[in-house]
């Protein structure tokens, strides 16, 4: 069986296919979406099995998630009013812990990223995200439930799905290997510090750029956690640590092999005043986001939670060069299609 | 002359005869050389001797040791016409110390005569900033998505006028202008491709400005546009019930050294291809927010003096708050870091001695419009080459060969002022 990196078969990359028949009919085509819905359908037993509340996603609302780096947010004229097609749903998870204590959606978002990102076989305009949200949960929770969903997937599908994974030459022994232990962690500093050691430009205020990102994920054998952001590189709702000013409750959970990254999460900010505060910091208007804040007022419970892409979550199970492979009806950034 | 545009309280027959005449107008009138008495009388514009900015005089010396390294280099004996004024200006590089200052969704800024002057700022190669409130007024493209809104226009016609190397665009974002999300806009809008590509675009976080310091932007608007931007804009009736005008008040923003902090690295993260500029209003602790913006990483500081200002103000702000330039200069003291100045800036002695007091480039706005109002092919143009031509003569009276090179030591300064040495931007 061939093992199948990213970087390996670069140049060979299937053109984006100028109408959906060719990429639809495409054996690698099926069997990619053939993995992901059963990695759905192992999400769904697993956090079902933990607790947790399956709710249908809002799709529109008058605010949505800013904390995005440099991507548009779609407009929708909603009666006269300016409303937004969702980017992720956060403000709406953690408003969804009124009702219930552990939640998760299966969430369209719609982004429209830089053109640039196009070529980074990471991005999509389009994506779905399996959006976790746990009240009263600690950001090492979040990780710590993050990363067995990720191992239970990934290892039902190398059990369930080993004719689609042959037909995507994609080695099961890697990725058994790759959950067979517990995932990495780094913090932010020491990431950055060593992709610059590396020669990598990186930041050291910023997330870590798609370039580095894609680093550090190939000189990964198994998921490992970036953790403790500095703040400005986050959206507002991700808590500051109290002990540590500057620094966020946050992660991300990068894939080995070079496929990047394929969560975030964090300890959720919810305390009103400090939620206006932050507001300001990411140079949001507070006075847009009235029902959030009002709720905020009233009382949003303390939580923490994460969203896994589940493109390329997909992208990495099945091995595909690119992650818009993993969709049915691919949007690339930038890109006209069906 | 062509239209109603005027300007009170500032040189406007002095910037429209520049306009007209370019270096010419830096000289008395031709026509008396050889038979008037010229000396040392009152020049035609009388400024404000109560501005320090004013009163400060130039002072070259008598031994010229950069003249004589000058003299090495060149072989000869340097003129005036051997200084050097092209510059960084917030990571762009720019043919003189100059740059177009903002204006906004202000109704003399709209429309043509904004895109006039951001095509004669591209052909001189120096930067122009293009204001706050532009896209929550004016809208971002037409309705049917093909016309050219001032926003996209300006941008666009800057973008084909200029070469490849000089200048750039410094976009601004309010508060409502987050709402809109402008920056996100424009950072993947094909028309700031060629920008983008070259290193030329830059956002401005505006903080405040120098005609209402403490004060969002004000405008007078006609009840129908006001009706459509309610949603995002307060309006007041203060003129009357009946009047068929309102008052438009944006908010000022709130801003702690955290936030500005925090914006500023934001910025930074969210859109690592464009420079990062901050605007700040001349407030008092004008100096902490100078050191704060360049140590969370801003490529630029501009200082807006509390003469400064296009947009519409109340009358009792124009003269009675904040700091003038000056102060803001003494203030913020000479930093190896890219101060900008702007305030009452139109001709060469003003804008010297600002570069001496630490700035980088002097910010032209109500100038620029007036030269544009005046001749909109060449009106700027002979406004900065009058600009140039002082400015390479005072500089090398001083005995430099580089705008660069300026210093305190050039200049006659109030007897309490004490301009502190040269020090990084994080003291």
């Amino acid at each position: 069986m061939t093992v199948t990196t990213p970087e390996a078969v670069d140049e060979a990359l299937t053109p984006f296919p100028s109408s959906p028949d060719t990429h639809l009919t495409d054996p690698r085509t099926r069997a990619t979406l053939r993995v992901q819905s059963r990695m759905l359908a192992a999400t769904r037993a697993f956090l079902t099995a933990h607790g947790f509340q399956e709710l249908l996603p809002p799709l529109i609302g008058p605010v949505t998630d800013p904390g995005i780096r440099g991507s548009k947010q779609v407009d929708v004229d909603f009666y006269g009013h300016k409303y937004k097609l969702m980017t992720s749903a956060i403000l709406y998870k953690q408003a969804s812990l009124l009702a219930f204590d552990k939640i998760f959606y299966i969430a369209p978002n719609v982004r429209l990223e830089p053109v640039e990102t196009a070529v980074t076989h990471r991005h999509l305009a389009e994506f779905h995200q399996i959006d976790v949200e746990m009240r009263d949960a600690r950001r090492e929770d979040a990780m710590r439930l993050a990363e067995q969903l990720v191992t239970h997937v990934v290892t039902d599908v190398v059990a369930s799905m080993p004719a689609e994974l042959d037909v995507l030459g994609r080695d099961t022994d890697t990725l058994r290997q790759a959950v067979a232990d517990t995932f990495g962690r780094v913090g932010h500093a020491r990431a950055t510090a060593d992709l610059i050691a590396a020669g990598h430009p990186q930041d050291p205020a910023a997330e870590i750029d798609w370039q580095g990102e894609e680093i550090v994920s190939a000189d990964a054998d198994r998921p490992f956690f970036i953790t403790d952001y500095p703040k400005g590189s986050r959206g507002f709702y991700d808590k500051e640590d109290p002990r540590r000013p500057g620094v966020l409750r946050n992660f991300d959970l990068i894939a080995p092999e070079g496929y990047g990254e394929l969560a975030s999460g964090s300890e959720r900010e919810h305390d009103y005043a400090t939620l206006v505060t932050r507001m300001r910091e990411t140079g949001e208007n507070p006075a847009k986001y009235g029902w959030y804040l009002d709720l905020a007022r009233r009382g949003i419970p303390a939580g923490s939670g994460f969203g896994i892409g589940l493109e390329r979550f997909t992208r990495y199970v099945t091995g595909r060069q690119a992650v818009w492979q993993a969709s049915a009806y691919p949007k690339l950034p930038g890109v006209v299609s069906a | 002359m062509s239209t109603a545009l005027v300007a009170n309280g500032f040189p406007e027959e002095e910037v429209r005869s520049r306009a007209r005449l370019g270096a010419a107008a830096v000289f008395p009138a031709e026509s008396g050389y050889g038979n008037g008495l010229l000396g040392a009388g009152p020049a035609p514009y009388a400024p404000d001797r109560d501005d320090d900015l004013e009163r400060i005089r130039i002072v070259p010396p008598v031994f010229m040791p950069e003249r004589l390294k000058k003299l090495i280099d060149l072989g000869r004996e340097p003129l005036y016409s051997d200084v050097e004024l092209e510059t960084v200006i917030g990571g762009f590089t720019s043919r003189l110390p100059l740059y177009v200052s903002a204006f906004g969704s202000t109704q003399v800024a709209s429309h043509h005569l904004g895109e006039a002057v951001g095509r004669q700022a591209a052909r001189l190669g120096v930067p122009l900033v293009i204001g706050e409130n532009v896209v929550p007024v004016n809208g971002y493209r037409d309705a049917d998505g093909a016309g050219v809104t001032p926003l996209l226009g300006r941008i666009a016609a800057y973008a084909e006028a200029a070469d490849d190397e000089h200048g750039g665009v410094a976009l601004q974002q309010s508060t409502e202008d987050a709402d809109a999300e402008v920056w996100n806009l424009v950072y993947s809008d094909p028309v700031s491709e060629p920008l983008l590509a070259t290193g030329r675009l830059a956002f401005e976080l505006k903080v405040g400005q120098g005609a209402k310091p403490g004060l969002g932007g004000l405008t007078v608007l006609d009840r129908d546009t006001a009706g459509r931007v309610a949603e995002q804009y307060a309006t007041d009736e203060v003129f009357g019930a009946d009047s068929d005008r309102v008052l438009r008040a944006s908010s000022p923003g709130t801003f702690t050294e955290e936030i500005l902090r925090q914006q500023v690295r934001l910025m930074r993260n969210n859109f690592p291809r464009v420079k990062v500029w901050v605007k700040l209003h001349p407030g008092r602790d004008v100096a902490l927010a100078a050191a704060t913006a360049w140590a969370a990483g801003a490529d630029a500081v501009t200082v807006d003096g509390a003469e400064g200002g296009t947009a519409w103000a109340p009358t009792g702000f124009l003269s009675h708050v904040g700091l003038p330039l000056a102060d803001c200069l003494r203030r913020v003291g000479r930093k190896d870091r890219c101060l900008l100045a702007s305030g009452r800036m139109w001709e060469g002695t003003r804008a010297v001695k600002a570069l001496a007091l630490g700035a980088r480039a002097v910010g032209l706005g109500r100038a620029a419009l007036l030269a544009v109002d005046e001749d909109r092919e060449a009106g700027l143009r002979r406004l900065a080459e009058a600009f140039a031509l002082e400015t390479r003569m005072l500089t090398s009276a001083v005995g430099k060969y580089h705008v660069n090179a300026l210093d305190p030591e050039d200049l006659l300064l109030p007897a309490a002022w004490r301009m502190s040495p040269a020090t990084s931007g994080a003291a």
